[in-house]
């Protein structure tokens, strides 16, 4: 291996800095949560005699497809100068026909959500026992931390998903416990998915976080050392507080993975945000639609997690510690 | 779970697997040369450049680091439609979103390289673009490396990512042996083997992109 | 005769004033010392007549060169100028040598051996003919300062700059330096240095200008400075380098 390994922590801030200035920014997002939050309060929480129909979507198709149809048709009459007329015509017309799939988009993200939260946070006190092995271990802790992380980043996250749904008979065995599919608990494919994802990202976090304890200089651990705390304490109480802020940006990333790449979780039948596009789109043959908004809807999810990062990062900021952004 | 027989039967097609490998190859290396082209330029006009165009690219680049990759795919295969051929249309898409990654790679890479090299380079005359040339952008693209060296095994996993548009990679064909063999017994020495060699191609190049660096790096000295 | 003229120049940075009506003359040969606590104007100064930066008001004549004209040709200028940085600024991915032919076959279009050879005049001149195929992190930074000013040298400039060359050096690596900086005074070259070392101020330059707060408070041989300034603030100024307050 070279002396230096390329650590994440070198890596260019790859999520979405978004320029906050923006009005427009803030009321899109507003907008979207505002919407998807009253969407899962319909669907998951109010009774049946109050609630919209779960397929029906709160705003209606036909005002727009109608405005779409004379507009166009405006445009028609008019010629070359009726371009920009066509256009509209054509947005109105893409937003009539989204607008059915909404309700089950909304159903997709709120799993998607789920995925990415659960694997996340569960992937967390795994990867901070990975990364202290691996820096503070002996030989034998440190090479077991080590294989986890290489095998696990060395491999696709689909095959890590295949061998684990088609692969072991771990779906036979979650689907016996009790509450599975039931309520808020998600179903066994999407069980399985978390597990993968939990696997996944603690071999990613792991490589974060042992960067990030690496950038915490040695001297931090002497000093608490040589007031009496233990090697763990030390390492508890001075070298941790400090590494995971400088993990944070590298959390950012991996938040912005996770969202994107639970969408390989439709491959194992999960019906996140990605499985509810694709079977609408195979049924209607609306693949403009559908697709465009399912990455409008993964771009606001991944948008929302950027700016949420970059709260956390401010709060948490201490002067002359960290600070990337 | 795992049955001497089916580890033979892995055996027996693994040239069928093999030759998944070499597809993987090259659409890694195709969709690395997009990404280099498309992203080298892009992140060189996020820093250098203003006006209409570096916020055009600076968007796309924001839009196509927000989607996933299955769905870049699938918008050009069946919205945009490309191409017929899946190995074309899953190296556009594998290559534009290593451009969009790529060029932030190198837009940190050029900010990192410290003014005064810049300024260096006009005090003896040189113009900007030559001083960016011939002194800026050396410097840049070995501070790239690493960043690249991580590129590099994200696109390589990601070319099983095809499977949904039924390239017929490495992944798709471990899919298919077990599936189509009706051999379903197979699955996980399948899966368990395809990983492993997933694991050696990234493990081998990550080890091939260290020596590069190291053979073009910049000597550095004790004294300074 | 006169190369360099700087005529009643302004420069602001935002508010702050940076350089106020400051005018003065330098013959062909001389060797001039701006000195000033920080934040007076003389980095500044500098960077206006090889237009690294621009002059709000005032002119600036090098020969017959007009050098705040907005169609003067500044690549063209900056042959004629050579600059020596505090920091260096040695092209950190090419040897030493390498550093010198850089300017030489892109800026002057001079072929490969011929610029290998200059090169390697210029490095002997400053005494480092044997580190040439180093790279500037494995050199120290008096030699890297020396291969900064071969490298400013090899393009032949009628006025070098020097921002404060050995502020940024230890100790003990300042004489080397400044030892170079004196046989380029004697050898006839004409030399415009921002520093705190009063040694080669004493000994080497033809007129001191005191600066402070983006004015020229006097102006005056080395022995009206330091023996006779006319004005308190000089006299306070040098006093404190020379005890050692000013860094």
């Amino acid at each position: 291996m070279s002396a230096e390994e390329p650590t994440v922590a070198d890596e260019v801030r790859t999520t979405i800095d978004v320029d906050t200035d923006r009005p427009w920014a803030w009321l899109g997002l507003a907008v979207f949560w505002g919407w998807l939050l009253v969407r899962w309060v319909n669907d998951f929480l109010l009774p049946a005699s109050v609630a919209v129909p779960g397929d029906q979507s709160f705003f209606p198709a036909a005002p727009f497809a109608s405005a779409a149809e004379s507009l166009a048709g405006t445009a028609a009459s008019l010629g070359v100068v009726g371009v920009p007329l066509d256009f509209v015509a054509g947005l109105l017309s893409f937003v009539a026909g989204a607008i059915p799939s909404f309700p089950a988009l909304a159903r997709g993200a709120w799993l998607t959500i789920v995925l990415t939260v659960a694997g996340i946070a569960l992937g967390f006190p795994i990867a901070v026992v990975l990364s202290v092995a691996r820096v503070y271990g002996g030989r034998g802790l440190r090479w077991l931390s080590l294989s986890y992380t290489e095998l696990i980043r060395g491999t696709p996250l689909l095959a890590q998903l295949f061998v684990l749904y088609f692969g072991l008979p771990l779906t036979q065995i979650v689907r016996e416990i009790p509450g599975v599919g039931s309520g808020f608990i998600p179903g066994t494919a999407a069980l399985v998915a978390i597990l993968g994802f939990t696997i996944n990202s603690a071999a990613y976090q792991a490589e974060y976080i042992r960067s990030a304890l690496e950038s915490v200089d040695a001297g931090q651990l002497t000093a608490a050392r040589s007031i009496g705390l233990s090697k763990r304490e030390g390492i508890r109480y001075v070298v941790l507080p400090q590494g995971l802020r400088y993990a944070i940006p590298g959390w950012s990333n991996e938040l912005v993975y996770l969202i994107k790449y639970s969408s390989l979780a439709a491959f194992i039948t999960v019906r996140e945000l990605f499985f509810q596009a694709e079977s609408i789109a195979n049924d209607t043959f609306q693949y403009t639609e559908l697709y465009v908004l399912a990455g409008l809807f993964y771009i606001a999810l991944v948008v929302s997690a950027s700016v949420l990062m970059g709260v956390v990062e401010d709060r948490t900021a201490i002067p002359g510690l960290g600070g990337t952004r | 779970m795992l049955q001497a027989g089916d580890w033979a039967f892995v055996l027996d097609n693994l040239d069928y697997l093999l030759i998944g490998v070499g597809v993987t190859g090259t659409l890694t290396l195709a969709a690395l040369a997009v990404g280099f082209l498309l992203g080298f330029p892009a992140g060189a006009l996020e820093v250098y450049g203003d006006g209409l165009l570096a916020r055009v690219v600076s968007t796309s680049g924001v839009l196509l680091r927000g989607t996933p990759i299955v769905v870049i795919m699938l918008v050009l295969f069946f919205v945009v439609s490309i191409s017929q051929s899946a190995f074309v249309t899953a190296a556009v898409g594998l290559g534009l979103r290593s451009a969009a990654y790529q060029s932030q790679i190198f837009r940190g890479a050029l900010q990192s390289v410290d003014e005064g090299q810049l300024e260096a380079a006009r005090a003896i005359g040189m113009s900007r673009f030559e001083a960016i040339r011939h002194v800026v952008v050396p410097q840049a693209l070995r501070r790239s490396m690493p960043g690249f060296q991580n590129e590099f095994t994200i696109v390589l996993k990601d070319t099983s990512i095809a499977f949904a548009i039924g390239l017929a990679e490495l992944l798709t064909r471990g899919y298919d042996l077990f599936t189509q063999s009706g051999r379903s017994t197979a699955v996980l020495e399948v899966f368990l083997v395809i990983s492993a060699i997933y694991f050696v191609l990234t493990f081998t190049t990550n080890r091939g992109l260290d020596w590069l660096a190291d053979y073009y790096a910049i000597p550095s000295g004790e004294n300074r | 005769m006169t190369l360099l003229r700087v005529e009643n120049v302004d420069k602001s940075y935002g508010d702050e004033e940076v350089l106020n009506g400051v005018s003065f003359e330098m013959d062909r040969g001389d060797v001039d010392v701006l000195m000033g606590p920080s934040g007076s104007g003389k980095s500044t100064m500098l960077r206006c007549i090889n237009r690294l930066t621009d002059v709000d008001s005032g002119d600036i004549w090098l020969d017959d060169t007009d050098v705040t004209a907005p169609e003067t040709d500044v690549n063209a200028l900056r042959q004629d100028v050579g600059m020596v940085f505090q920091d260096f600024n040695l092209f950190a991915h090419l040897t030493a040598l390498e550093n010198i032919t850089l300017g030489l076959k892109r800026v002057r279009g001079i072929p490969e051996s011929e610029a290998r050879d200059t090169a390697m005049d210029h490095l002997d001149q400053v005494g480092l003919a044997a580190q040439a195929d180093s790279y500037p992190a494995e050199l120290s930074g008096g030699q890297q300062q020396r291969v900064g000013i071969a490298r400013a040298l090899a393009m032949e400039p009628k006025l070098m700059l020097f921002d404060e060359p050995t502020s940024a050096l230890d100790p003990e690596l300042v004489g080397e330096v400044v030892d170079v900086m004196a046989d380029l005074a004697a050898g006839g070259m004409t030399m415009l240095v921002v520093s705190h070392e009063m040694g080669f101020a004493q000994s080497a330059a033809d007129d001191i200008h005191f600066l402070d707060n983006g004015r020229i408070v006097e102006s005056g041989p080395p022995e009206q400075l330091f023996e006779r300034p006319e004005h308190d603030r000089t006299e306070a100024f040098l006093t404190g380098l020379q005890s050692g307050e000013h860094r």
